[in-house]
């Protein structure tokens, strides 16, 4: 396994939300508009790439029986680190992630990746997948983001790319996708995407409804 | 309603049902109140019939293609349905995209008319009043009203709505009522409730399938509505009959699988 692969698998082939269904929460919460998904994305990035190399370099000394509470202290660690600047540098935008920044020590994809990975490799490749892995979860926060601002306020950043109506324009802005519930059709429709691209993440069904499915006209 | 509904081999030996037969059913039970309501709305609502039909009808066709099926009709009941709830004032293309957004996302997801677990109409309806400052939903008049009840007769007789689930949601609603505003109010409640109570609260689709299970999700559905009208502090809406049914037909599954569990248990006492 190269470095490459760390990197580039997570992107698509195996991504952290569209085929692990790992970070969904925050995904839903902070992709309202672009640019809290963009902080989002690079305070997650951040969080996985230290928290991997940190977790990697201790490995050999974290006892079996207690790595869950290790992993998670030291996660908390970067964590509060990160909440911490960015209420110093960035209050506005710490404001508006509110909750979710902190949050991220919860989220199912670091202590997953420091599981998975860091536990039971490398340093270099621990930080690579970390990465990749956080790149992979951007890039899906930053299409739902993106899709949500520009449909549910008709703009991008909070630049107005297109006159509303309200404004006298044409663009009626979608309330629907300011709502969480968007954020799920939005996500379900991009698992279905990447599994018509990649027909090898379909998961074989649990049940078959075999005697409709062969009476169907 | 080719999943759930006519699974059953019984079924489809007695009552000699198959989907096509269904749409047709519940397309001739619609027949009235469409018809009323293009008198009363004239030449506009057979724009919105249009559109709503055309979007559904299309939707449908493509996944069809993609699934390599025969080609079908099944969303027409929900586009027929969608069509009485809409005021004729929204813009079309709005309800192009909130028909769409309810048979891909309530229907054709799922496989089709009968795999999902709500009504798609009323999917469609939840869609447009989320998404659009200030639509709302027209308020069914007694004239639709009464055009549905020969549609009801047919759909009870043959086996494809519940006496059960109406039942229990009216006794729901008239008890309420009574508690509220005692006898005065109890007419203006049902014709305004009758349309969405057999169209879209007894959909055979979005409603619970075991008997006993019907006397429960009718009597979730009818507290929801009345919850929704107290939160709206109106008369009964055709939003809360729209919210109310999408929540109730969530819980229909759970309580079918506790019915039978319950069953299952009493029985496993009486025999074991």
């Amino acid at each position: 396994m190269s470095l490459k692969h760390h990197l580039i698998s997570p992107l698509l082939g195996n991504n952290p939300i569209t085929l692990q269904i790992l970070g969904i929460c925050s995904a839903l919460a902070v992709t309202t508009t672009l640019s809290t998904a963009i902080t989002m994305s690079v305070a997650l990035t951040v969080v996985l790439c230290l928290s991997g190399g940190v977790i990697s370099l201790m490995r050999h000394h974290i006892p079996p029986s207690i790595r869950l509470i290790i992993q998670i202290t030291i996660v908390a660690s970067i964590v509060i680190v990160i909440d911490q600047f960015m209420q110093a540098f960035m209050f506005e935008m710490s404001k508006r992630l509110s909750i979710f920044v902190g949050l991220i020590v919860t989220n199912c994809l670091v202590l997953g990746r420091a599981e998975a990975f860091a536990m039971r490799n490398p340093v270099l490749p621990s930080v690579v997948d970390g990465l990749g892995n956080g790149l992979g979860y951007s890039l899906i926060l930053l299409i739902v983001g993106a899709l949500r601002e520009f449909l549910g306020t008709g703009g991008l950043m909070g630049v107005p790319l297109v006159t509303t109506v309200a404004e006298g324009g044409w663009f009626e802005p979608l309330g629907l996708m300011q709502l969480a519930p968007s954020a799920f059709f939005i996500l379900g429709l991009l698992v279905w995407l990447v599994r018509v691209l990649r027909p090898e993440q379909v998961e074989q069904p649990e049940f078959r409804l075999k005697a409709a499915e062969d009476r169907r006209p | 309603m080719t999943g759930r509904l006519l699974d059953s081999h019984l079924m489809q030996q007695r009552r000699g049902w198959t989907p096509a037969r269904v749409t047709l059913a519940q397309s001739i039970a619609l027949a009235g109140p469409v018809g009323v309501s293009l008198a009363e709305r004239g030449a506009v609502q057979i724009a919105v019939l249009m559109t709503a039909l055309v979007a559904c009808l299309a939707w449908e066709l493509a996944f069809d293609l993609i699934r390599g099926r025969s080609p079908s009709l099944h969303t027409v009941t929900a586009a027929l349905i969608f069509a009485i709830l809409v005021p004729a004032t929204v813009p079309l293309w709005q309800i192009a995209l909130a028909a769409s957004f309810g048979v891909v996302f309530g229907e054709l997801v799922f496989g089709g008319r009968g795999y999902g677990i709500v009504s798609a109409a009323a999917a469609a309806a939840g869609f447009l009043v989320f998404s659009f400052t200030g639509a709302s939903l027209s308020v069914t008049s007694e004239a639709v009203a009464l055009a549905t009840l020969p549609g009801a007769v047919l759909l009870l007789w043959g086996g494809l709505i519940s006496w059960r689930v109406l039942a229990s949601v009216a006794a729901v609603l008239m008890a309420v009522e009574l508690a509220r505003q005692g006898l005065s109010g109890l007419p203006m409640v049902l014709t305004t409730a009758v349309f969405g109570l057999v169209f879209l609260v007894a959909d055979p689709v979005a409603s619970a399938s075991t008997q006993w299970g019907r006397w429960v999700y009718g009597l979730l559905a009818g507290l929801l509505i009345m919850l929704f009208d107290t939160l709206a502090g109106s008369a009964i809406g055709p939003a809360a009959l729209v919210f109310a049914s999408l929540l109730a037909s969530l819980f229909a599954p759970l309580i079918d699988h506790l019915t039978v569990a319950v069953i299952v248990r009493r029985r496993g006492r009486v025999h074991g």
